[in-house]
């Protein structure tokens, strides 16, 4: 299996491949991705270079273009396709029909990824994307359990890459508006979910709130860790009852079960967080380079959890939609 | 001046089976819609209560003079449900595809696409009216003038505006109902039918925010969307869509006919909505290409 | 657990700022990040607008504060008192060795932000922006020093060698605060 890892920035580029990447994935500096943060991505320039480094590690580059392209605008995301290409990106990872007709009429030797946006969760789906655009791997929406990926996989002739580890979206990715609903800014629309303009940390007589575009999404006790107010990960009031509605603030890890994702046929795995420092991807890449390896070889559950054990990063973590219980 | 349609979109909540039956039958012979989409879009579970009633409807609606749309699921997962989208999508019935998985099926033959499928620009959208998309409902995030943008450029379509009702936010693999009541998904006892416009969801400081529907997210506050219709005819739109919820739709439809035929104001449309019995306040911001809780003209934004 | 960490840190923190030399700190500071700007333009370009927001950085061991505006060849760094906050854009608030523990990347901004090591106030997309910044420039201390050759590589390692000290300390003082 394939271990994809993350960038936000060349620094952190060269940080996976040191680590153990397979292939890096990054995105263009404006909102043709869906990590369209302050500070973030790659120039054309960054790119060209980063595409070098990783080759000359004997490793990949996939770009993401991730985002849907708006009325009118539609050439940026052309370009950004153009720009992937001549860099000598090994993949573009788009979602949107426009972004992926373009790439197939015009760059044939180029190859494409479904982006995880597009939320492609059935044999039919998968097959009209194959057919119409000869995807060639489709990134799996993180609803789908183990059995689910299994049962797919035998019903479709094209690569699957399944994530692993980091933040963990509960909706369908793709259609999800809960962000633009608040702050005007969504992932389909602007590349960011919960963009951090809107987000403010103020301390109250009971503690420290944490709001969006005003709504408070959740508070903590003064000495309490705190978290970013991601919509989908906020405590809210609903039948009398306050909870975690939708999801606890927890990140995927799924260090458990990658013998089964191996056994479902899956191809490659991916690590989240592109919006993440180069601290957090060395570790996180390290770890499951290790753990993969271990799978590969046949290692057992007991070995892959002591590699990934000493893999701390603060919060709880879940398996999220791959264990059934989870919905 | 072309006229500009009204369309009654799918019912999003659990209703039981004679509660779909009356709603329907009296739109069938009240309601001032020309357009009626029908069947379960939210939740495959659900669709066994309402199976058999659906003959009947759509006879009724038909004898009333409505043109009848089969939505299918947004999110179909088992064989169970992808084969009811196959199904629907291979009887005669013009379609409502809300999720790539029917394009298969349906590619060559007349179908709307429905608010859940991305469509976001002239590209896409000419993808779609390439393979048989007459009408289009783009997301509910896009603003009038995107839509209209798209609309100039894909001129065979009909572009329609999600101008009525909760607004569809997200979908999940998990059922928020069924999490609330400490229930799993796949025994999930249909808590959700206890909410017929959705379950309230409060941020922990009291305000109004958002409403779950099983796996589905909508908006707290209701997309009361009153625009001048020559605005409409500018950006070239030619349907409004109304989403079923249990105040009076019968009226909802009549205010809005009057908004679209010049016979009342958009502030005296907004007036007659808000004197029904919505389920939360009203918003329009999306269309403005503002957050989607906003309403315009509205004081403090 | 914050106090352990102050109490370790603090004595590191007095020694590093009398050592650097015989110009004003703030002069100092200024000179440093211009001559950075010269030397890696691309950091500032990642700032993008926010490059002229003003940033307020209190180490929170030390009896004064900084007031930053990082505009590349333009840049300006000024001590300031604990107060003068009222120009600022953002503020960032932190012992010093987490601070500079930032700037080389040892050590993740979202840990130290989330455990409350480091706060941060204003505005938010400004502060993610320095952020992202700083973890592609890949600094070291000395670069933020002015320091070059020999003297830098001193500094370098005398700061880094304090700070995986203060890490030790840190990561001691989260295990307790986690268990308690």
């Amino acid at each position: 299996m394939e271990l994809i890892c993350p960038a936000g920035t060349p620094a952190t580029l060269r940080a996976a491949v040191v680590a153990g990447a397979d292939a890096v994935y990054c995105g263009f500096r404006n909102e043709t991705n869906a990590r369209n943060f302050p500070g973030l991505n790659f120039s054309t320039a960054e790119l060209a270079e980063g595409v070098r480094f990783a080759k000359g590690h004997g490793k990949k580059v996939l770009v993401a273009i991730n985002t849907f392209a708006q009325p009118g605008r539609v050439d940026l995301w052309r370009k950004a396709v153009d720009e992937a290409a001549q860099c000598g990106a090994d993949a573009v990872i788009a979602a949107d029909l426009a972004v992926l007709d373009h790439a197939a009429n015009n760059h044939p030797g180029l190859r494409l990824h479904l982006s995880v946006q597009a939320a492609a969760s059935t044999p039919e789906a998968v097959k009209f994307y194959v057919d119409a655009f000869r995807v060639r791997r489709v990134v799996l929406p993180r609803v789908l359990s183990v059995q689910e990926i299994a049962a797919l996989n035998r019903m479709i002739d094209v690569e699957t890459e399944a994530f692993v580890f980091g933040g963990l979206c509960v909706m369908v990715e793709g259609r999800c508006y809960l962000s633009s609903y608040a702050t005007g800014k969504s992932p389909n629309l602007s590349g960011v979910c919960s963009p951090p303009e809107h987000v403010t940390y103020e301390d109250d007589a009971e503690g420290t709130a944490a709001r969006l575009a005003g709504f408070t999404i959740d508070r903590y006790a003064r000495s309490q860790p705190t978290g970013y107010p991601t919509l989908c990960k906020g405590r809210f009031t609903a039948g009398g009852k306050t909870s975690y509605l939708f999801e606890d603030p927890v990140s995927l890890n799924a260090g458990g079960v990658l013998a089964g994702l191996k056994a479902a046929g899956v191809t490659a795995l991916k690590i989240e967080g592109r919006q993440r420092g180069k601290a957090y991807v060395s570790e996180v890449v390290r770890a499951f380079r290790k753990a993969v390896d271990a799978v590969e070889a046949g290692g057992d559950a007991a070995e892959i959890d002591r590699i990934l054990a000493g893999m701390s990063e603060g919060g709880r973590q879940t398996e999220g939609a791959y264990k059934k219980t989870w919905r | 001046m072309p006229r500009i349609a009204l369309t009654l979109g799918p019912v999003f909540f659990h209703w039981p089976a004679d509660r779909l039956a009356d709603f329907y039958r009296r739109i069938a012979d009240q309601a001032a819609i020309d357009r009626v989409h029908i069947g379960e879009v939210v939740c495959g579970k659900r669709m066994p209560f309402s199976d058999s009633i659906w003959p009947e409807v759509i006879e009724r609606l038909e004898r009333g003079g409505k043109e009848v749309v089969l939505s299918t699921l947004a999110a179909p997962a088992t064989i169970r449900e992808r084969r009811a989208v196959n199904d629907w999508c291979s009887e005669g019935r013009l379609v409502e595809i809300n999720d790539v998985t029917a394009i298969p099926a349906r590619s060559g033959q007349a179908f709307v696409i429905g608010p859940f499928v991305n469509v976001y620009n002239e590209s896409s959208a000419r993808f779609f009216a390439a393979r048989g998309a007459r009408t289009i409902c783009p997301p509910v995030e896009l603003s009038l003038d995107s839509i209209g943008s798209i609309a100039r450029n894909c001129s065979d379509v009909d572009f329609e505006i999600f101008a009525f009702g909760r607004l569809p936010l997200a979908l999940s693999g998990r059922c928020y109902h069924a999490r609330l009541n400490n229930l799993h998904k796949d025994s999930c006892q249909f808590t959700c039918e206890q909410d017929p416009d959705g379950l309230a969801v409060d941020t922990i400081d009291g305000q109004e925010f958002l409403a779950v529907n099983g796996v589905q997210t909508l908006s707290n506050q209701v997309q009361a969307f009153c625009p001048e219709p020559d605005d409409l005819r500018a950006h070239g739109i030619r349907r409004l869509r109304l989403s079923p919820h249990t105040a009076d739709m019968v009226a909802v439809a009549e205010a809005y006919r009057g908004l679209l035929d010049g016979t009342q104001s958009p502030t005296s449309t907004r007036f007659a909505l808000s004197c029904l019995e919505l389920p939360g306040g009203m918003v329009d911001g999306y269309l403005s290409g503002k957050p989607g809780f906003h309403l315009t003209g509205s004081a403090d934004q | 657990m914050a106090d352990e960490l102050r109490d370790g840190s603090l004595p590191l923190a007095r020694i590093l700022f009398p050592k650097v030399g015989a110009l004003p700190l703030g002069t100092l500071l200024t000179r440093a990040l211009r001559d950075l700007a010269r030397r890696q333009p691309n950091l500032f370009e990642r700032l993008g607008e926010h490059k002229s927001a003003c940033f307020f950085v209190n180490p929170t061991d030390l009896s004064f504060a900084f007031l930053v505006v990082p505009d590349g060849e333009r840049s300006l760094v000024r001590v300031v008192g604990k107060s003068e906050t009222s120009s600022a854009a953002v503020l960032i608030s932190g012992p010093i060795l987490m601070l500079l523990g930032l700037l080389d990347g040892s050590l993740d901004g979202d840990a130290l932000f989330f455990r409350r090591i480091v706060s941060i106030g204003g505005r938010t997309e400004a502060v993610l922006a320095l952020r992202n910044a700083i973890d592609d420039a890949e600094l070291r201390p000395a670069d933020l020093l002015g320091l070059h050759g020999v003297l830098g590589r001193l500094a370098d390692n005398a700061i880094l060698g304090s700070l995986r000290a203060a890490r030790r300390l840190a990561c001691r003082g989260l295990d307790q605060g986690e268990r308690s």
